[in-house]
């Protein structure tokens, strides 16, 4: 149990742009054992309110744990609140991580809405070793919510933007900008996780150019460890959790 | 110290154990010592057939509190027989297996089933299902209760135990029901019926319409309960209801369980059933009580 719940201490919780922040955590044991699309569950608060814990994605395990975050509700604005010190009781990592590219893979192209980015830094930190070539297609609502790409652009992805009201990017869908770069159905795979309708038209777009991908969903939480089966989604076999079976998932697999 | 505990002629190493539907996978999360630590282990109710649960939104969170409507998915009997049993019996801890039949021949299929099984120390009859030909459920009917507590009995080859719903106006009644029913203890309580709406869509939030409240916003309801029913029938009481802690676990014990299940606080806190065993034992050295059956109903007046 050990493993798998603990206390940690935060580092640092920076403020990024409007509602967004990146905590970075001392955990080691996490660090170590974490892998690409893996999550863990923060409890937020000592007492009963929130009384969930609050998931979210590893965002990069390098020195400390880090997550990127949006404030959207309670649990996030407590999290928000926190400064170097404080203590954060843990479950994780859990869930089902990533499968890697194959060895004929040589393009990855991540697409990510908003804070669906959150699980890509980890993923191309691991992903950098290899021969790849790497694009993430990031969507967001407006300039103030593009998180800076810098990291990914170190990792040496090829970094492209949409923005809703085109302040910054393309003016449109971040599944606009598949029609700016090349990709061949036999050597790319397709990994995203944003909104669900989001995630839905990258799902269109595989089927329809037979290209193999991957998704990384989100859903309201309770235990994280698959079993009050209460994240459960729908898929072409039957209700899953996205905690235990997910949360990625083959992308031909999810109905969203 | 001594912490053991007897339900029918089942024996149970210490009082403390896990509500059915709230446990993870014991295998991949517990060490063994951990999980061997605790009295008995509830798994997810088991239906005959296996069955896919409710479509989604299935949880959603409350003041202290959760509502779920996940709609019983499991394999089915021979399913969870196959594969979710024997992980469990590897573990050696005594398993209480919960049951759900859509009506009495579901019931005596599934008795039989778990008949021929191994490794369990008792059955615990999930009487939250529909009661054919009425609209209420079988928890909520005396009759219907007693009635399929007494078809389980006179073929079970373990220890029975009636889980009672708390929706209804005098669970004594059904506590009673249960036990002339022939049942070797009561389960209680399992949740209560409730809903969240959402205001902007004028919708409610679970996506089966209503769902059942659980956590510590119930459990001053559940001790009530469980001391009424302390006072009413002669059978031994398995009680739940927001046990997050020792200290909640004590005020049921104290109320009259000779058992306690830990149930929600399992996603919040996985080592709650861990910390509530030891909190217990602390307690007992504390207050000098050699053996916890002696605290069973102590309540003053």
């Amino acid at each position: 149990m050990e493993k798998l719940q603990n206390t940690y201490k935060v580092v640092s919780n920076e403020k990024l742009c409007p509602r967004f922040y990146r905590m970075c955590i001392n955990a080691p044991s996490i660090k170590k054992n974490v892998k690409p699309g893996q999550f863990i569950h923060i409890r937020v608060e000592d007492g009963l309110q929130p009384f969930f814990r609050r998931p979210f994605s590893v965002y990069r395990a390098d020195k400390y744990v880090e997550i990127f975050y949006e404030v959207v509700g309670p649990g996030t604005g407590i999290l928000a609140e926190k400064v170097k010190g404080d203590v954060l009781d843990i479950v994780g990592p859990v869930g089902t991580p990533f499968v890697l590219p194959s060895e004929k893979t040589k393009q990855v192209v991540m697409v990510a809405g908003g804070i669906g980015v959150a699980p890509f830094l980890i993923l191309s930190d691991v992903l950098k070793k290899r021969k790849l070539d790497l694009v993430l297609l990031y969507g967001g609502r407006t300039k103030g919510h593009v998180y800076p790409m810098k990291e990914f652009k170190a990792n040496g992805c090829k970094v492209m933007v949409a923005t809703d009201d085109g302040s910054v990017g393309t003016k449109g869908r971040v599944t606009q900008l598949f029609s700016k770069i090349k990709m061949d159905p036999a050597t790319t795979e397709i990994y995203t996780c944003g909104p669900n309708p989001m995630m839905a038209a990258v799902q269109d777009f595989a089927k329809k150019n037979n290209i193999k991908g991957q998704a990384a969903c989100e859903e309201v939480m309770a235990c994280a460890l698959g079993a009050c089966l209460g994240c459960s989604i729908k898929t072409t076999s039957g209700y899953k959790t996205v905690c235990y079976d997910g949360p990625v998932f083959d992308l031909a697999e999810v109905i969203f | 110290m001594k912490l053991s505990v007897k339900i029918g002629n089942a024996i149970f190493q210490n009082p403390v154990t896990v509500a059915s539907g709230t446990f993870p996978h014991a295998e991949k999360y517990y060490s063994l010592e951990e999980v061997q630590s605790l009295g008995a282990i509830v798994p997810k109710t088991v239906t005959l057939f296996a069955q896919e649960g409710n479509p989604p939104v299935r949880i959603v969170e409350t003041p202290s509190g959760m509502l779920n409507a996940i709609g019983i998915e499991n394999p089915g009997a021979d399913g969870f027989i196959a594969k979710k049993l024997p992980p469990l019996q590897k573990t050696g801890v005594p398993l209480i297996i919960s049951v759900l039949g859509h009506n009495e021949e579901q019931f005596i299929k599934l008795t039989e089933k778990f008949n021929a099984a191994k490794g369990i120390s008792a059955l615990e009859l999930n009487l939250s299902c529909p009661n054919l030909g009425h609209k209420v459920l079988v928890a909520q009917d005396p009759k219907a209760t007693e009635r399929i507590v007494k078809t389980v009995k006179a073929i079970s080859k373990y220890p029975v135990l009636a889980k009672l719903s708390p929706d209804v106006t005098d669970i004594r009644d059904i506590a009673q029901a249960a036990e002339a029913g022939g049942a070797d203890g009561i389960s209680m309580i399992n949740t209560f019926t409730g809903m969240v709406i959402d205001i902007q869509k004028r919708r409610s939030v679970i996506g089966n319409f209503t769902g059942g409240l659980s956590g510590p916003a119930i459990r001053p309801i559940a001790v009530r309960m469980v001391h009424q029913v302390y006072q009413t029938v002669k059978i031994p009481i398995i009680a739940m209801g927001g046990i997050m802690n020792a200290e909640d676990a004590l005020q049921f014990i104290i109320a009259g369980a000779t058992m306690v299940s830990v149930g929600t606080a399992n996603f919040i806190n996985p080592r709650a059933p861990l910390d509530v065993l030891n909190g217990i034992k602390e307690y007992m050295k504390q207050q000098k009580v050699k053996d916890i059956r002696d605290l069973t109903g102590i309540l003053e007046k």
